[in-house]
C-alpha cells in the first residue's frame, strides 16, 4: 500500500515536472531536433529571400515607391503578389518572422549552450582518474601488451608526449592518468558562441545597416542622409570622377576623388575605388558607377551679371549621328564629319533627325537620317533646296557611296551622341518676355569617355578624332548654338557657356557595424571546430601490472586512439607485431 | 556494436553523458542563458548600435535662441508655423558675422532654408536675388539658412549667384530642426511683428513639361506675399 502510493506519488512528481512551463520550454531549447527545425526553416526563408525578387534598399520605406515596385511585379507573379507582400515574401530579411526565428535560434543555442556547460566543465576540471578494471576489457578504445624488459617506462613516454600524468601505486600495479589538450573539450562552446556572434551580427546588420547610393557630378556634392537634417550629415563633394579603359575598351579602373564635409567642415580628403573604399567616422564611400557623358552649363544674366543657372546636365539619350564624307568633282575633301543632327521629324510612317549643312564651296544642304517605323536600319537623306537636274537627292544605306550634283557622298556609317531633353532651361529674356524657362535639347559630340583628360574636372580641351568635345544646344533660338569647351554665346540677355564635359561617380556609403563581428564570428567558428577535430582531447587511462600493462581511453571518433596507444607502447620499450596497433572492427 | 561498448563504458567516463543537458532549475536553466543573450546584445549594441556621436563642429552657441521677452505678444505661440511667432535663432553668417532673426523685429523677413546640392535651391534662388533688390528697400530683409553645407562649398555659389542677402549657417541643423524643414527649400514669410505669414515648401516659379510643380509658386503670388509681409 505505502509503495503503491510512493509509486503514485512518483507519478504526480513526473507530471508536475511535465506541466512545469518554464521545464517545457527549456526541454524545447535543449531538444537538438527543435534546433535543427529552426536552421531549416531560416534557409528555406534564405532560399526564397534569393529566388523572389526583393524590394531594392532604395524602394523599401517610400510608401509610393514600393507601391509601383509591386505592380511591376504582379505581372509576374499576379494574383498571388498582395499575399506575398502581405507575409513580407519581397522582403524576407527584413520581415519580423525572419528576425524571430533568428532571435528563437539564438536563444536556443545559449540555453542549449549554457545547459551542457557545467557537466563539461566538469569532466575538464575534475576527470575521472579511476576507472574499474573491467573497463580496460572493455572501452573502444583499447591496448594491451607485455612489459618491456627495457626502456623508458609509459609514464616517461606520456610525459614527453606532454600528457599530463597522475599515477596510483596499489600494491605491485600502477595505474596511470593521462590527459592531454585538456581544454580542447571547451571548443564546441566556442563554435556554439561564434554561432551566436554570427547571427547577432545579422540583427545588427538588420538593425543597424546603413547603405546609400550617391550619384554625383565633378565638382557637386550631395548629402549622405536623405532627411533634410541629421545629426551626423555629411556632404561628399566630387573634385575628380577617373575611369580609364584599355584600348580595347576594358574597364581598367574607376577611382573618385573625395573631399567628405560634416558639420559645415572639410573633415577629409580621399581617393577611393571599387576595391579601396575611403572611410570616415565608421562610414565607407565606395566607388560603385562611373558615368561620363555630362555637360556643365552655365547661364549668367548680362544685366546684372549673376549666375542664374549652372547644373551639370546628365546626358542619358542617344541620338542619330551618321558619319558623312562629301567630296567635289575633282575629289577634294568638302566634309567628313559625324553631324550632330538638331531638326526632328516624326509621323506615322518615319522618324527623321536632320540638319543643315553649309559646305565649303557654299552649297547648303540637308543632311539627316531616316529610318522607317517598324525598320531598324537608319537611311541616309540627303537633299538640296531647289529646283534641277543638279540638286542633289539621295538615299543611302550604311556603306553606301552615290554621286549627285557634281558632289561624291559616302554615308561612313551611323554613331549617336549623348543627349537630353531639358526642361525648365533658362530661355533668352529678349526672346521669351521676361526670362521664363522652356524646353532644349542637348546633345555633345566628340565625347571623351574614360580618359585623363576628361577626368579633370575642368573644362580641357582635349583632341579627339574631330577634336574637343562640342556641345549643341537646340531651342535658345531658331539655329542651334555649338560651343566648345569654355566658349560663351550671348542670346537675348543671357550667356549660355558649355563649361564641359563633365563626369559622374556613383558612390556608395555604407555603415554596417557587424563587419567585425563577422570576421570575429567566422574567426572563433573556424579556430572552434579545427580544435574539435583536430587537437581533440585525449584521455588515457593505464593499468600496469607486472605481467602486463593495459590501456584504455577516450577521445574524439577522429582519431585512431588505438594506433597512439600502440605508438605509445612502442616508444615505452615493448616489442610489438606489426599488425599490433592497427585499428580493431569494434 | 558501438551500443555494447558504450554500455560497458563506466558512466563517469562516457563523454556523451559528460554532454548531457542537466535541468538546473528555471534560474540557471533558462534565465540565466537569457542573461547571456541579453549581455552579448548589450554589448554588440554598445559597440554596433549606439547612436553616432554626431557632429561636434560648430559653435554651440549659434542656433536656436529664446525670443527675447520684450518680443512675445500675449496669447501668442512661438512655432514655425503660420500665425505663430517666428522662432529666434542665433547663426553665424558666411561672411563671418552673426544674424539674429529677432534683430530684424520691424522687417519683412523671408527666411530661406536651402543647399546648394538642391537642385530647386539652385534654380529659385536667382528670383530671391531679384526679389531682393527690388524690395530691400521697401524693408524686406532675406535670410538663406544653408543647412548644415561648407563654406568652401557654399561661397562660389553665392559669389556667382550675386546672392547679397545674408547667407546664415545653420552647420549643425538646429534652427532647421527647430523650424520642422520635411525637405528643401522651405521658405518663411514673416512679417514685420515676427508672426508667420505664410510657410512654403518646394520652389518657386517651377515647370515641368508646362505642368505646374506640386507646390509651386507663380510669381505674382510670391509678390503678394512679400506685400503681406510688408504691410
Amino acid at each position: 500500500m505505502a509503495e503503491q502510493g510512493a509509486l503514485r506519488g512518483m507519478g504526480w512528481l513526473r507530471l508536475a515536472r511535465e506541466l512545469d512551463p518554464f521545464r517545457a520550454t527549456w526541454r524545447l531549447f535543449t531538444n537538438v531536433r527543435w534546433a535543427i527545425g529552426i536552421i531549416a526553416f531560416l534557409a528555406l526563408a534564405s532560399l526564397l529571400g534569393v529566388v523572389v525578387p526583393q524590394v531594392p534598399a532604395g524602394v523599401r520605406g517610400d510608401a509610393a515607391a514600393e507601391a509601383q515596385w509591386l505592380a511591376v511585379q504582379e505581372d509576374r507573379f499576379g494574383f498571388l503578389t498582395d499575399p506575398m507582400n502581405r507575409v513580407g515574401l519581397f522582403d524576407v530579411f527584413h520581415a519580423h518572422w525572419f528576425v524571430y526565428a533568428l532571435g528563437l535560434l539564438v536563444v536556443s543555442v545559449a540555453v542549449c549552450t549554457v545547459s551542457r556547460f557545467p557537466s563539461i566543465w566538469r569532466a575538464v576540471n575534475r576527470p575521472p582518474k579511476r576507472v574499474s578494471d573491467a573497463y580496460f576489457a572493455s572501452a573502444h578504445h583499447r591496448f594491451d601488451y607485455a612489459p618491456p624488459a627495457a626502456g623508458p617506462g609509459l609514464e616517461a613516454v606520456l610525459r614527453r608526449r606532454r600528457y599530463a600524468v597522475e599515477r596510483y601505486q596499489e600494491g605491485d600495479t600502477l595505474y596511470l592518468f593521462a590527459d592531454r589538450f585538456r581544454f580542447a573539450q571547451l571548443a564546441t562552446f566556442v563554435s556554439h558562441l561564434a554561432l551566436i556572434v554570427l547571427l547577432a551580427a545579422a540583427l545588427v546588420s538588420r538593425l543597424s545597416g546603413f547603405s546609400s547610393g550617391l550619384m554625383i557630378a565633378e565638382g557637386a556634392s550631395k548629402p549622405v542622409f536623405p532627411e533634410p537634417t541629421h545629426p551626423n550629415q555629411m556632404q561628399v563633394q566630387l573634385l575628380d570622377a577617373v575611369g580609364r579603359f584599355s584600348p580595347e575598351g576594358e574597364p581598367l579602373e574607376y577611382r573618385s576623388e573625395l573631399v567628405i564635409h560634416q558639420g559645415g567642415q572639410e573633415v577629409k580628403r580621399c581617393s577611393t575605388t571599387v576595391n579601396s573604399p575611403c572611410s570616415y567616422d565608421g562610414y565607407r564611400f565606395h566607388q560603385a558607377a562611373y558615368w561620363g557623358h555630362g555637360a556643365g552649363v552655365q547661364v549668367r544674366d548680362l544685366s546684372s551679371g549673376n549666375v542664374v543657372y549652372r547644373e551639370t546636365l546628365t546626358l542619358s539619350d542617344t541620338l542619330p549621328s551618321p558619319r558623312v564624307i562629301v567630296r567635289d568633282g575633282d575629289g577634294d575633301l568638302l566634309l567628313d564629319e559625324a553631324l550632330v543632327l538638331t531638326d526632328a521629324l516624326s509621323s506615322d510612317e518615319f522618324n527623321y533627325y536632320g540638319r543643315l549643312v553649309i559646305l565649303e564651296d557654299g552649297r547648303v544642304l540637308t543632311i539627316g537620317t531616316r529610318r522607317t517605323v517598324g525598320s531598324d536600319e537608319w537611311e541616309l537623306a540627303v537633299f538640296e533646296p531647289g529646283e534641277g537636274e543638279d540638286t542633289v537627292r539621295l538615299l543611302l544605306g550604311e556603306g553606301e557611296s552615290a554621286r549627285a550634283g557634281g558632289l561624291e557622298f559616302t554615308y561612313v556609317g551611323l554613331g549617336g551622341v549623348p543627349s537630353a531633353f531639358v526642361s525648365d532651361f533658362p530661355l533668352p529674356p529678349a526672346a521669351s518676355a521676361g526670362g521664363s524657362s522652356g524646353d532644349v535639347l542637348l546633345e555633345m559630340s566628340n565625347v571623351i569617355y574614360g580618359s585623363d583628360e576628361a577626368s579633370a574636372g575642368t573644362a580641357v580641351p582635349v583632341a579627339t578624332g574631330s577634336g574637343p568635345s562640342e556641345l549643341t544646344i537646340v531651342g535658345l533660338q531658331p539655329q542651334a548654338v555649338t560651343l566648345g569647351p569654355g566658349e560663351s554665346v550671348e542670346i537675348g540677355g543671357y550667356e549660355y557657356s558649355f563649361l564641359g564635359q563633365r563626369e559622374f561617380a556613383g558612390i556608395q556609403v555604407r555603415k554596417d557595424r557587424s563587419d567585425y563581428l563577422v570576421w570575429i564570428g567566422a574567426g572563433m567558428l573556424i579556430a572552434g571546430l579545427l580544435v574539435t577535430f583536430w587537437v581533440p582531447r585525449r584521455r588515457l587511462w593505464a593499468k600496469i601490472t607486472p605481467a602486463r600493462t593495459y590501456l584504455a581511453g577516450q577521445v574524439g571518433r577522429l582519431v585512431d586512439f588505438r594506433r597512439e596507444m600502440a605508438e605509445l607502447a612502442r616508444q615505452a620499450g615493448a616489442e610489438l607485431d606489426e599488425a599490433e596497433g592497427q585499428e580493431s572492427d569494434d | 556494436m558501438s551500443e555494447d561498448w558504450q554500455a560497458s563504458v563506466p558512466p563517469e567516463v562516457e563523454e556523451a553523458a559528460q554532454r548531457r543537458r542537466v535541468w538546473r532549475g528555471p534560474w540557471r536553466s533558462l534565465v540565466f542563458p537569457l542573461l547571456v543573450v541579453a549581455a552579448i546584445a548589450a554589448a554588440i549594441w554598445w559597440l554596433g548600435y549606439r547612436p553616432d556621436s554626431g557632429s561636434s563642429a560648430g559653435d554651440v552657441r549659434y542656433g536656436p535662441v529664446e525670443l527675447p521677452t520684450a518680443l512675445l505678444a500675449p496669447g501668442m505661440e512661438v512655432s514655425p508655423k503660420a500665425g505663430g511667432l517666428a522662432p529666434d535663432f542665433l547663426l553665424e553668417t558666411l561672411d563671418g558675422g552673426e544674424i539674429r532673426l529677432s534683430d530684424l523685429r520691424g522687417k519683412g523677413v523671408i527666411v530661406n532654408l536651402w543647399a546648394t546640392w538642391c537642385g530647386s535651391c539652385r534654380k529659385e534662388m536667382p528670383q530671391f536675388v531679384a526679389t531682393y533688390d527690388g524690395n530691400q528697400e521697401e524693408g524686406l530683409e532675406i535670410i538663406a539658412v544653408n543647412v548644415q553645407e561648407s563654406r568652401s562649398i557654399i561661397r562660389p555659389f553665392v559669389e556667382d549667384f550675386g546672392i547679397d542677402f545674408p547667407v546664415a549657417l545653420d552647420r549643425r541643423g538646429t534652427v532647421s530642426d527647430e523650424y520642422r524643414i520635411t525637405g528643401l527649400p522651405m521658405t518663411y514669410f514673416i512679417d514685420r511683428d515676427g508672426v508667420v505669414r505664410e510657410v512654403f515648401q518646394g520652389p518657386f516659379l517651377e515647370r515641368l513639361q508646362d505642368a505646374q510643380v506640386q507646390g509651386a509658386m507663380e510669381e505674382d503670388e510670391l509678390t503678394r506675399r512679400i506685400e503681406e509681409i510688408l504691410e
